[in-house]
């Protein structure tokens, strides 16, 4: 008795409360910039955290950083999932905005794995329309010249 | 601290049809643990399971679980939505109490029912990290070439611990895979997420597992050899994966500490160590020689029902001691993506 | 769209698809149902007679998974509790008009089914011990859905009440909730 096996499908539209720290972050995304949380110690955070994972320190100070930065880790991915941001393959990569201490994880557009390496420039390639979302940053795609 | 054993460990492995109900698949495995413990079952103080609803495909869905413990009349009970690794330490501390001897303790998953890729992102956090989808294969990639990268380890040593493994479950009736394999036949195969290949993955396991715990001298008397609980701790990093060094597991390091797992030699470590690369990342933080047998079982690379895959290394690492004649062996298991959280167990022989 | 204001809230639509995978007992209890038997399993050590089975005895921890423990289970039985639903219109609702749904105690089994709809009776005479009896759809009707291990809502379309006196409530007090 062959045949596909049947399925079911489980949703959860959740809306959700951002908060003062993400509610920022993903505001300033709507605005095409990118801002970022610096701790006592010195350390930008970005994407900015309630807390110092360090410390666990509040009361942080905001502070601007890049729309361009370093690549620091990276997975070639050659067959992309349905649900991955980008339908050809790409990059999924650590990338630490200039001014930031920390790394962002994002998909990075690039055209082989070859074409992609540590250290490498990146920037962000804003989506045509921001809301206020991750998904504002369409990709990162390699730094021109 | 209240000295507590193992005293019984049972493990199934999920039927490849898939149509047997999780509660089905638990029903032989907590009779044959209860069984082997010599424990009457309406004795049992307290029971303490891992399972998740997400697996599984229906919301509580871990309720219907709890039948196969014959919940009636009503029992002392706990759930997790975790490993069965950490319903076992609740049970410990429960057991710490002091007004209850005895502890069922049971996992179950049944990963096949759905795209794992998919269900394991529910675990990242949801501003930042869910909405990208990244599959818990390409998170783990992030973190094996961070360890490439600072260790100078290549992709052709990690196919080794995968070879080690599938040769060590040949022995394991409950693996999935098993088998003579060459790292320079695996590396042929394409990436799936750089620098991971299928090999370096973990298979889609179903699987249930028990145990129980005695506590003092009626585990001696219930149990040839128990194995004794004598350290147990859990860790967890940040979650963001891009705030901390992937290449390291301060966590695992640290539940080691705890644990006192360098208070005295360990023969053997069962590490939940799912990707070829986290075995690396995990002897180090735990501070393993080559001296020490790391998963004699062929470990999660070769078998990982989800939530029960930290639970059957504290099972492995009973055997060991209850059937091996091991002195001291290590267990651990992990949660989350990248390692995230840590806990590591240290068992004894009398 | 780049207003000023902030952004404090986040849509997010989780979508997950699960496979459907039959157990062999619901598959069991679907096809004796399509063809008008209701069967339950009966336990060797207490002798509770669960319908539809599960496969077990959830008390005794005794698999229930042979014909041998197989019953057949009468399609009447004695309402045991019941609501009146009046459906809150919300997207995806079907219901229009007032229904009654009720636990029933079938003759013959250990423990009500629950979410049972009836039907061919004045919603103001519902009342627990009232005796009702299965309306089976038409066997073409019946969906086909065996293979799935349909429940019992694939094969009766409702519970009508039937000429006979009322339980006595002592006789399924134990069975209200």
């Amino acid at each position: 008795m062959a045949g596909a096996v049947p399925t079911y499908k489980l949703e959860f539209p959740y809306k959700r409360s951002l908060g003062p720290i993400v509610g920022a972050f993903l505001t300033g995304l709507r605005d095409r910039q990118v801002l970022g949380i610096r701790s006592a110690a010195g350390r930008v955070l970005v994407p900015p955290l309630e807390f110092d994972p360090e410390t666990g320190e509040e009361n942080l100070e905001w502070t601007r950083v890049g729309e361009a930065g370093v690549v620091r880790g990276f997975s070639w991915v050659e067959e992309p999932l349905p649900k991955h941001p980008l339908d050809r393959p790409f990059a999924w990569v650590l990338v630490q905005l200039d001014g930031a201490d920390t790394n962002l994880v994002h998909v990075l557009d690039a055209d082989s794995r070859a074409a992609v390496e540590i250290g490498m420039r990146v920037r962000i390639r804003w989506a045509s329309e921001t809301r206020g979302h991750m998904s504002d940053i369409a990709c990162f795609e390699p730094e021109a010249g | 601290m209240r000295d507590v054993a193992i005293v019984s460990f049972s493990q199934l492995r999920g039927d490849p049809e898939g149509g047997v109900p999780e509660v089905l698949m638990l029903v032989p495995v907590v009779l044959e643990a209860i069984e082997k413990s010599g424990v009457p079952r309406k004795q049992i103080g307290f029971t303490c399971s891992g399972s998740c609803d997400y697996l599984t495909g229906a919301p509580f869905a871990f309720v219907q679980n709890l039948a196969a413990t014959g919940a009636w009349p009503p029992i002392s009970e706990s759930h997790l939505e975790m490993d069965g690794a950490w319903a076992l330490q609740e049970a410990w501390v429960r057991l710490q109490h002091g007004d209850i001897d005895t502890a069922l303790v049971f996992a179950s998953g049944r990963p096949s029912n759905s795209d794992l890729r998919e269900v394991l992102c529910l675990q990242l956090d949801p501003y930042y990290l869910m909405p990208l989808w990244p599959d818990y294969i390409s998170l783990a990639a992030l973190q094996a070439q961070a360890l490439l990268a600072r260790t100078g380890h290549t992709e052709k040593d990690l196919a080794e611990i995968v070879v080690r493994a599938r040769r060590a479950a040949l022995s394991n009736p409950n693996a999935e895979i098993s088998g003579e394999f060459t790292a320079s036949e695996l590396l042929q195969a394409p990436y799936v997420s750089s620098p991971l290949r299928a090999h370096d993955c973990p298979p889609i396991s179903d699987g249930a597992a028990a145990m129980v715990l005695v506590a003092g001298d009626r585990a001696r008397d219930l149990c040839e050899r128990p194995a004794w609980i004598r350290g147990i701790d859990h860790r967890i990093d940040a979650q963001y994966p891009g705030v901390r060094d992937l290449s390291v597991s301060p966590s695992a390091r640290l539940a080691g500490e705890h644990a006192g797992v360098g208070r005295g030699p360990v023969e053997v470590a069962e590490l939940a160590a799912a990707f070829s690369h986290e075995e690396l990342i995990l002897r180090e933080a735990l501070g393993l020689g080559d001296e020490v047998l790391v998963n004699p079982s062929g470990g999660a690379l070769c078998s990982n029902p989800m939530v029960a895959t930290g639970l059957i290394r504290i099972g492995e690492a009973f055997r060991q001691i209850h059937e091996q004649g091991r002195e001291r062996v290590l267990a651990h298991a992990s949660s989350g993506p990248c390692l995230q959280q840590n806990l590591v167990c240290v068992l004894e022989a009398d | 769209m780049a207003g000023s204001e902030p952004v404090s809230f986040m849509q997010q639509m989780v979508s997950l698809e699960y496979k459907l995978r039959a157990s062999p007992v619901a598959v069991d209890f679907a096809r004796r149902l399509c063809a008008g038997t209701i069967t339950g399993h009966a336990c060797p050590e207490c002798g509770l007679v669960y319908t539809p089975p599960s496969g077990f005895c959830s008390i005794c921890v005794v698999p229930t998974n042979t014909r041998e423990h197989e019953v057949e289970i009468a399609d009447r039985g004695t309402v045991t509790a019941f609501t009146i639903v009046n459906p809150i219109q919300y997207r995806g609702q079907k219901e229009r008009e007032v229904y009654a749904v009720a636990s029933i105690l079938l003759d013959g089994a250990s423990g009500t089914i629950g979410q049972q709809r009836l039907g061919d009776v004045d919603l103001d005479r519902v009342r627990m011990g009232m005796r009702v009896e299965a309306v089976w759809l038409p066997e073409e009707k019946r969906k086909d859905s065996a293979a799935m291990g349909a429940g019992l809502a694939s094969a009766i379309h409702h519970w009508r009440p039937v000429d006979e006196p009322d339980t006595p409530l002592e006789e399924f007090a134990e069975h209200i909730i």
